[in-house]
């Protein structure tokens, strides 16, 4: 449980950090632009046996997440949730390898955006077309990949050195 | 005797309806807290601080490494600037005598008019950006100065090249900035376009996230617009004090009526690289 936080925090840190380092605006999105906290959630997924810690903590760095960085809650934490669904969902549907869970990281951070669209276009948060969001989404691909590779071996690696177990 | 609780099976329309009303319930909750008016309570306004000061620490040692690089590659030009520098440095003592000049001329009309401050009245308060743009879709930088500091919703910011934005909202040691950059079409920014004959006024519509410009309308076609005119803000509205530089104009067209002409304005700040910006406090009538 430990190590998925601190890979959370870690994560949850790392969007304040990448958005200084790579600075990204709507007219000019970073290559290096994607939502960290959502691929640590998928990666920590296989982790849990017990869900409702799981739950409980994508919920808490939902919060965080709205609170800190967006100013929009509960947007992101109900986001947040629904992307654990997904997560859940697919992980039910495929095994645990390096391409499932990188097609999974792709998914969810599709499944983000979308969902952020759809729902500020509805409120009229601001005027957006749909060749904003497939920019950002096609901006968030590569970056999504390869935090994804790099955190899933690490996660491996630590599980099987200090012969840790799942979050029971 | 087995009491093993009955499971009960709800109809998979009840279930729909119950999808449907929570996801209209969710929307207009939505509607309400993602309103830029909306203000902060006590706990995520110090949950932002905290966090925020952490995340500064954290990211001083790269951008003090980030600012040193910066710094170096601005040296290797300053042969060039200073060559610029030498040729407008005759021009600065009669620009100073102008200013000098208008400036004794408004006081004098304030005098005559009995106004106490113009639209163009205000103080700056430098701050830094820590964070910017999370999330992507919200188009906001988080600056480290807040209501300590005397920050205010609706503030201006600015930086050396031009508008930035406003303040959307104010915790106790942090401030967010919606920037200009966004298509609210609930905010307009009234703007002022000169080209040393006329005065002309428009409001900014739009912007547009591909070509990088911002659409200036309700101009009227009987008056001349060129390509390279600055654009300005007029001060009218309330919120952008008068005479800060948005940017120039690149392109001209008219709408789709004939009857006024649509402006593509370029902004001259840069956003994707805002390191430092100024808050700007307009000067209260008291002072």
């Amino acid at each position: 449980m430990i190590v998925s936080i601190i890979y959370l925090l870690f994560s949850f840190i790392l969007e304040g950090f990448m958005s200084n380092i790579f600075s990204s605006t709507l007219s000019n999105i970073s290559i290096f632009s994607t939502i960290y906290t959502v691929v640590a959630i998928v990666v920590i997924y296989p982790y849990f046996v017990n869900e409702k810690k799981f739950f409980l903590l994508i919920g808490i760095f939902g919060f965080l997440f709205d609170v800190v960085y967006t100013s929009t809650f509960p947007l992101n934490l109900i986001i947040f949730l629904l992307i654990g669904l997904v997560v859940k969902l697919l992980n039910s549907l495929f095994q645990d390898n390096i391409l499932m869970c990188s097609l999974i990281s792709l998914l969810c951070i599709i499944t983000y955006h979308v969902v952020t669209f759809i729902v500020l276009i509805i409120v009229k948060y601001a005027d957006y077309n749909v060749m904003l969001l497939f920019n950002i989404i096609i901006h968030s691909l590569l970056t999504t990949l390869i935090y994804t590779i790099i955190s899933y071996f690490i996660f491996k690696f630590i599980f099987s050195k200090f012969n840790l177990k799942q979050v029971k | 005797m087995m009491l093993g609780k009955k499971k009960k099976n709800i109809p998979k329309k009840y279930v729909a309806i119950i999808i449907i009303i929570l996801v209209i319930v969710i929307l207009v909750i939505f509607s309400f807290t993602l309103r830029d008016d909306k203000k902060l309570n006590p706990v995520e306004s110090f949950i932002r601080d905290i966090t925020i000061y952490a995340e500064k620490i954290i990211t001083y040692p790269f951008n003090y490494l980030s600012n040193k690089i910066d710094d170096y590659n601005d040296l290797k030009s300053v042969s060039k600037d200073n060559d610029i520098l030498e040729t407008s440095i005759d021009r600065i003592d009669s620009i100073e005598a102008e200013n000098i000049e208008l400036r004794r001329q408004l006081e004098k009309m304030k005098e005559e008019l009995n106004i106490d401050y113009t639209l163009s009245d205000y103080e700056y308060l430098n701050a830094t950006v820590v964070s910017r743009n999370v999330g992507y879709w919200y188009n906001t930088i988080t600056i480290d100065k807040g209501s300590y500091n005397g920050v205010e919703k609706d503030m201006v910011v600015i930086n050396a090249k031009g508008l930035i934005g406003r303040v959307i909202r104010v915790t106790t040691f942090s401030s967010d900035v919606r920037l200009i950059t966004t298509s609210d079409t609930n905010n307009k920014i009234s703007v002022h376009l000169t080209n040393g004959d006329y005065d002309l006024y428009g409001l900014i519509n739009n912007y547009d996230y591909d070509d990088n410009y911002l659409e200036v309308e309700g101009i009227s076609n009987t008056k001349d617009v060129n390509v390279g005119d600055f654009v300005y803000t007029s001060g009218l509205g309330g919120v952008f004090p008068s005479g800060i530089l948005i940017g120039s104009v690149t392109e001209i067209s008219t709408d789709s009526y004939d009857l006024a002409k649509i402006i593509k304005v370029t902004p001259s700040a840069d956003f994707t690289d805002i390191n430092y910006v100024s808050i700007l406090k307009r000067k209260s009538s008291e002072e």
